[in-house]
């Protein structure tokens, strides 16, 4: 028996490069640095609703019109050059600031998210995330973020009540914008070149959530994945599972309701379709702490989840027992974990403190979990250069 | 009303090569790759069929199995798959039968009909014009798809032999090959 572990690949995503010079700065250049097609509509919101929906650009929501003046402002207070190519996208579309800007412009964000939305994005389109299998999948899944650091408070990113959705704060338009990009620039249409059979209201504008550290008994999610101060971590999930437990008194109990909830046989963890994936789940505060009493490492809370999120081999249906084994899943004691390594399942602190619940975030594919920084002025003038 | 103008938030595919690519030509001889996966067992019983019938004609058959996509496993998989293709003189690449699985299985077709192999994809039928747009947008337009009946891996194995049996015809005429008449009949 030969259990795969996840081992995350040195692959580059593609270099971030620029396509022309910057030696004359973005103000004393005479080419024009946006080359996006320009398109004449009536100066009302409406108008352009119904051209996006006529091109394909847009979600069905009210859309704000990208103007060359909006775009220029969005790109002016954040020191970026529009040509700037962040990754590149499943059918080697460049995703360059000039897309993200005019998408975020359409989806609503604010100039001040954009370092959020590139940082998003960076991670989308590393190899590891596999966005050519989230965009073409039959599944419903899409990407989740999880946001450490100062920004979240900057940007008002929830961390605490209806922080995976339902609060009126600018992360509906972050996440908006994200999905926009990964409509217009990934190239993924429901029915066209996404095959989604039931699709999720996370399609709309995913879930931009902070990490409440604040109540976080432990280090933030990002700090432990290598990354400190301000950062986010993007996950693709298949959507929202509610944990409730109102009788468990300790610890191992809250554990084990987490871990053996997570666990069921059509969750993309047990899918014999690839011998690993990752498990994300995000722990209330008040449970947090009440697990941190007792155990006070992180790694320990991994593993003791890990222990209880499996399932008997037998217990699955033959034709799905017999491809699971063959991948060497069925371990010596019967069981098939919903991860390789306790390392894999993911946790992170947020919610309201009403507590009773945990989020899981089952996971899409062998899609790994992706942590990346959020630029800074300086990052950016060295970038620029 | 004024009028505004807006710029457009779309970004541009890459260049379309809307040739099929080389035909197979007589197989007998020739090196037959055909990449599977480890999702659909109906494409393993098909592809053993169709092994059977290109072995007959005097072709080598070649197996490449997909899995992993992401960490190091997923790099080796993308090495592994540059060096099968390196063996062969024609591909047959499935099973598109699903999303991300017509995904990956045109994504591997792209590479073998870039690396200037004769190219075939496998698709079921609500999967072809889905195999069709995903072999555009990476820039195949011509990429040569062979249909099958849906759904088909919900079937048993005595269902799907026939199955394997009634396509293989036209799986050579999509592959623009051929093969002796005899031969054939085996």
């Amino acid at each position: 028996m030969t259990i795969h572990k996840i081992r995350p690949s040195g692959r580059p995503a593609n270099v971030p490069h620029t396509l022309v010079s910057h030696d004359c700065g973005p103000e004393a250049c005479e080419i024009d640095w946006l080359v996006s097609d320009r398109v004449e509509v009536d100066d009302d919101i409406s108008a352009f609703t119904s051209l996006s929906l006529e091109q394909g650009w847009g979600d069905g929501l009210p859309l704000v019109p990208p103007t060359e003046n909006r775009v220029r402002a969005f790109l002016s207070e954040n020191h970026r050059y529009p040509d700037k190519v962040i990754g590149r996208m499943p059918d080697s579309t460049e995703c360059t600031v000039e897309k993200i800007v005019v998408n975020a412009v359409m989806a609503g964000a604010r100039p001040e998210s954009l370092e959020l939305i590139i940082a998003a994005l960076e991670g989308v389109t590393q190899p590891d995330f596999e966005l050519y299998g989230v965009n073409a999948t039959t599944a419903s899944v899409y990407p989740a973020f999880v946001v450490n650091g100062p920004i979240r408070k900057e940007l008002d990113i929830p961390c605490s009540y209806g922080c995976a959705g339902g609060v009126a704060t600018q992360a509906n338009a972050i996440g908006r914008a994200i999905r926009l990009v990964m409509r217009n620039v990934a190239g993924q249409v429901a029915g066209v070149t996404s095959q989604t059979t039931f699709g999720s209201p996370g399609r709309l504008a995913s879930i931009v959530m902070g990490e409440f550290e604040e109540r976080s008994p432990w280090a933030p999610l990002a700090e432990r994945r290598g990354v400190s101060g301000n950062a986010v971590t993007a996950m693709n999930t298949m959507g929202t599972m509610n944990i409730l437990d109102t009788t468990s008194t300790g610890a191992m109990a809250f554990i084990e309701m987490i871990g053996k909830s997570v666990a069921y046989p059509a969750a993309n963890c047990f899918s014999p379709a690839m011998e690993y994936s990752e498990m994300y789940i995000g722990i209330n505060p008040i449970c947090a702490d009440l697990i941190a009493r007792e155990i006070s490492n992180i790694e320990d809370v991994q593993e003791a989840i890990w222990k209880f999120a499996k399932l008997p081999g037998d217990w699955l249906q033959e034709h799905h027992r017999v491809q699971v084994e063959a991948q060497g899943r069925i371990r010596e004691d019967g069981f098939i974990y919903a991860t390789p390594e306790p390392k894999d399942i993911i946790l992170f602190v947020a919610g309201g403190l009403g507590g009773l619940h945990a989020l899981g975030l089952h996971s899409f594919g062998s899609s790994l979990a992706q942590t990346r920084a959020l630029a800074t002025v300086d990052a950016k003038a060295t970038q620029a250069a | 009303m004024s009028s505004i103008k807006v710029l457009d938030p779309t970004a541009n595919r890459q260049s379309d090569n809307a040739s099929p690519g080389p035909d197979a030509g007589p197989l007998a001889g020739k090196k037959i790759g055909i990449r599977v996966d480890q999702i659909w067992r109906c494409w393993d019983w098909i592809s053993e069929n169709w092994e059977a019938k290109f072995r007959a004609a005097g072709a080598e058959v070649s197996y490449w199995r997909s899995t992993n996509r992401s960490g190091e496993e997923g790099e080796e998989q993308l090495r592994s798959l540059v060096e099968w293709l390196d063996t062969l003189d024609c591909a047959i690449f499935g099973l598109a039968n699903c999303g991300s699985c017509t995904g990956w299985t045109v994504h591997d077709a792209i590479a073998s009909a870039n690396a200037g192999l004769p190219t075939t994809v496998v698709a079921t039928q609500n999967f072809e014009e889905f195999a069709h747009e995903l072999s555009e947008r990476g820039g195949r337009s011509g990429m040569r798809v062979h249909v099958l009946p849906y759904p088909l891996n919900e079937l048993s194995r005595a269902e799907v032999d026939p199955v394997a049996e009634e396509y293989f015809d036209g799986l050579i005429k999509v592959m623009g090959a051929s093969i002796g008449e005899q031969k054939a009949a085996a």
